[in-house]
């Protein structure tokens, strides 16, 4: 067998593997160990494994992610949802929808501060849902909404996601944040779009709520001014290169961890949960990194990422159409599998593919291109039945919703997402504007 | 009301302390511990590169070798993390292709892959340990701070070897389970 028959076979053996129920970094590690030493024989490999483990762990470029995660963490105990929420709501709460409206609109501003999916759906759960509640949406808007408007916290930087694929292919985290805010903001207009034409067709699916003054407006605005600060403070700081994006999600877990105690009222009690969250989370990421590292090495050795290239290169293939082939990979893995582990089980074997491609595009602009349309593809996965994580975040804490309901409210949203990533698909200029990578 | 018949395919539940016996509630405690120590670390590393950012900006006085305390900070705090990870079964599996199978299939499945893990955490924490000897053997600082290597490597040891300990545990508990 040669080496690119072994990758190959590795690789879809270790599918078979995750689909068993083994944890997805030690399907990695493992199986990457395995054909690494069918390769190499097993002494380079014990001796990388020496120094491999703690020299990932002690990496500080990936240092940022847990200090992004313990900011979204502290985020959820800030207490400052109900005023993002309230911000929105002031000004179209009084629409038809205009909760449903709100509660994307909230989800949007948390996300700017909490850069996981999961937290930013569960947070803002807690004050939507009652509110909508008590309006009287119908479960599928309500539930759906807020399942959807959950993947805006990844997708508007700070980013988990982006931070790992920034490292992974050497771009810089600077660039990933600032292209992916006007797709962010396609996105928030794109899910505010679909509740407005949710409750068109379905009328009595969210009443118009509460109208509020001029006054009360502004002061809703006032109210928002700390997530405003520490969101432009670590996104332009980091870009324009202030501080490295470790030291800027140092600042940004810091000034939100503040919020937290002071409007937030974070004691000890709130404090400790928010650290055994962050170390839950952490912990796993780190296990898929470490097996990342590991199958990375394997699949560096047969040469197989390579050889694909070139073999999709050789077909002749319309470059849209490999593009669209990848991107509909990870609508279909986004059905049962979770978004990091999608991400570094296909980057090193997608990247040298998408970088081969002739589509007038330069390196780095490809790179960072692509990096936001596989978030956007993975993240459509968070929503998708059956496997989508936020959808069972929602169902949670709806207790009384079936899931069928919630399925059926989320759909509209998925569409939405759809058509997003075909936009930036087409017009390039929509992520690479923003971090000034558009050269005309 | 519909009934919420769909629940079986939710994600796998979290395990908490009351979810073991004696020796599980004990390493959970351990573990608990251990996690909040490192996360502690998160947090003495976020207020050190703060105060340095500030200082370097605000007053023209860097911390030197900042980065080498975070680096040594995060990593211990991974380590720490990771035993804790374990024990709440955490880790990221894909359970939609076995959500309909029995209970059988898929405790013996958890089993045999907690066994792997277990087989797997003992070589990586066999490995680290070789590897810290060697950097204290060597003699290996940091640059600018002259801090040890192995003093890290020493910190990651310990708590690999929790997480191992937290493996072959939940690996004994899966298989209890299945029997």
């Amino acid at each position: 067998m040669d080496d690119f028959t072994l990758g190959v076979a590795i690789f879809g053996l270790t599918l078979a593997v995750i689909m068993a129920r083994v944890p997805v970094g030690l399907a990695m590690l493992a199986m990457g160990g395995i054909g690494y030493t069918i390769i190499a024989g097993y002494e380079p490999l014990l001796n990388t494994l020496k120094s491999s483990t703690y020299e990932r762990f002690s990496s500080y470029t990936l240092s940022v992610v847990p200090l992004f995660l313990l900011m979204g963490q502290f985020a959820t105990k800030a207490g400052i949802n109900r005023a993002l929420f309230q911000a929105t709501r002031a000004w179209v709460g009084h629409w038809r929808g205009g909760l449903a409206i709100a509660t994307v609109g909230g989800c949007a501003m948390f996300g700017a501060i909490c850069g996981s999916s999961l937290a930013t759906a569960a947070t803002m759960s807690q004050v939507a849902l009652p509110e909508m509640r008590r309006y009287r949406y119908s479960a599928s808007l309500s539930t759906g909404t807020l399942a959807a408007g959950g993947t805006l916290g990844i997708l508007i930087p700070p980013s988990v996601i982006l931070v790992i694929y920034a490292v992974y292919t050497e771009q810089s985290i600077g660039h990933l944040f600032l292209a992916a805010l006007v797709p962010g903001i396609i996105a928030t207009v794109g899910y505010m779009i679909v509740v407005a034409a949710f409750v068109r067709l379905a009328p009595g699916a969210g009443p118009a709520g509460e109208r509020f003054s001029l006054k009360i407006r502004l002061q809703s605005l006032r109210d928002i001014w700390p997530v405003a600060l520490v969101f432009v403070l670590v996104v332009a700081g980091i870009y324009l290169g202030w501080f490295s994006p470790t030291e800027g999600a140092a600042i940004g877990a810091g000034s939100v961890g503040l919020i937290a105690v002071v409007i937030g009222g974070m004691r000890w009690r709130e404090l400790s949960q928010s650290l055994l969250e962050t170390a839950e989370i952490t912990a796993l990421i780190f296990l898929i990194l470490l097996g990342a590292e590991i199958f990375n090495a394997f699949l560096a050795l047969t040469q197989m990422p390579v050889e694909l290239a070139k073999l999709v290169e050789r077909l002749n293939a319309p470059p849209m159409l490999i593009m669209i082939a990848m991107l509909a990979v990870y609508l279909v893995l986004g059905c049962v599998m979770e978004s990091l582990a999608m991400i570094l089980l296909t980057v090193p074997v997608f990247f040298p593919v998408v970088l081969s491609l002739d589509l007038g595009l330069e390196e780095d602009q490809l790179a960072v291109w692509f990096g936001i349309l596989a978030l956007m593809a993975v993240e459509v996965g968070m929503i998708t039945p059956p496997f989508g994580l936020n959808i069972f975040v929602i169902n949670a804490m709806a207790r009384d919703v079936s899931m069928a309901e919630t399925y059926r409210g989320v759909l509209p949203f998925v569409a939405s997402d759809v058509v997003r990533i075909l936009i930036i698909l087409f017009v390039p200029w929509t992520a690479l504007w923003a971090p000034g990578l558009w050269y005309g | 009301m519909t009934q919420r018949t769909e629940q079986e395919h939710g994600p796998e539940v979290r395990m908490s302390v009351g979810d073991y016996g004696p020796a599980g509630r004990a390493l959970m405690r351990v573990c608990q511990v251990l996690a909040l120590i490192g996360g502690l670390f998160l947090i003495v590393v976020t207020t050190l590169t703060v105060l340095s950012v500030i200082g370097r900006t605000g007053f023209n006085v860097p911390i030197l070798g900042d980065s080498e305390i975070v680096e040594i900070g995060v990593a211990y705090a991974i380590f720490s993390f990771l035993p804790y990870c374990q024990m709440r079964r955490a880790n990221v599996i894909v359970d939609f292709f076995t959500a309909r199978a029995p209970a059988i299939v898929r405790n013996g499945l958890d089993a045999a892959s907690n066994v792997i893990f277990a087989a797997v955490v003992c070589i990586l924490t066999w490995r680290l340990a070789l590897g810290g000897i060697e950097t204290f053997q060597r003699d290996d600082f940091s640059m600018f701070l002259q801090i040890p290597v192995w003093w890290g490597y020493l910190g990651a040891f310990v708590s690999c070897l929790i997480w191992a300990a937290a493996c072959l545990y939940t690996a004994g508990h899966r298989l209890r389970r299945d029997g």
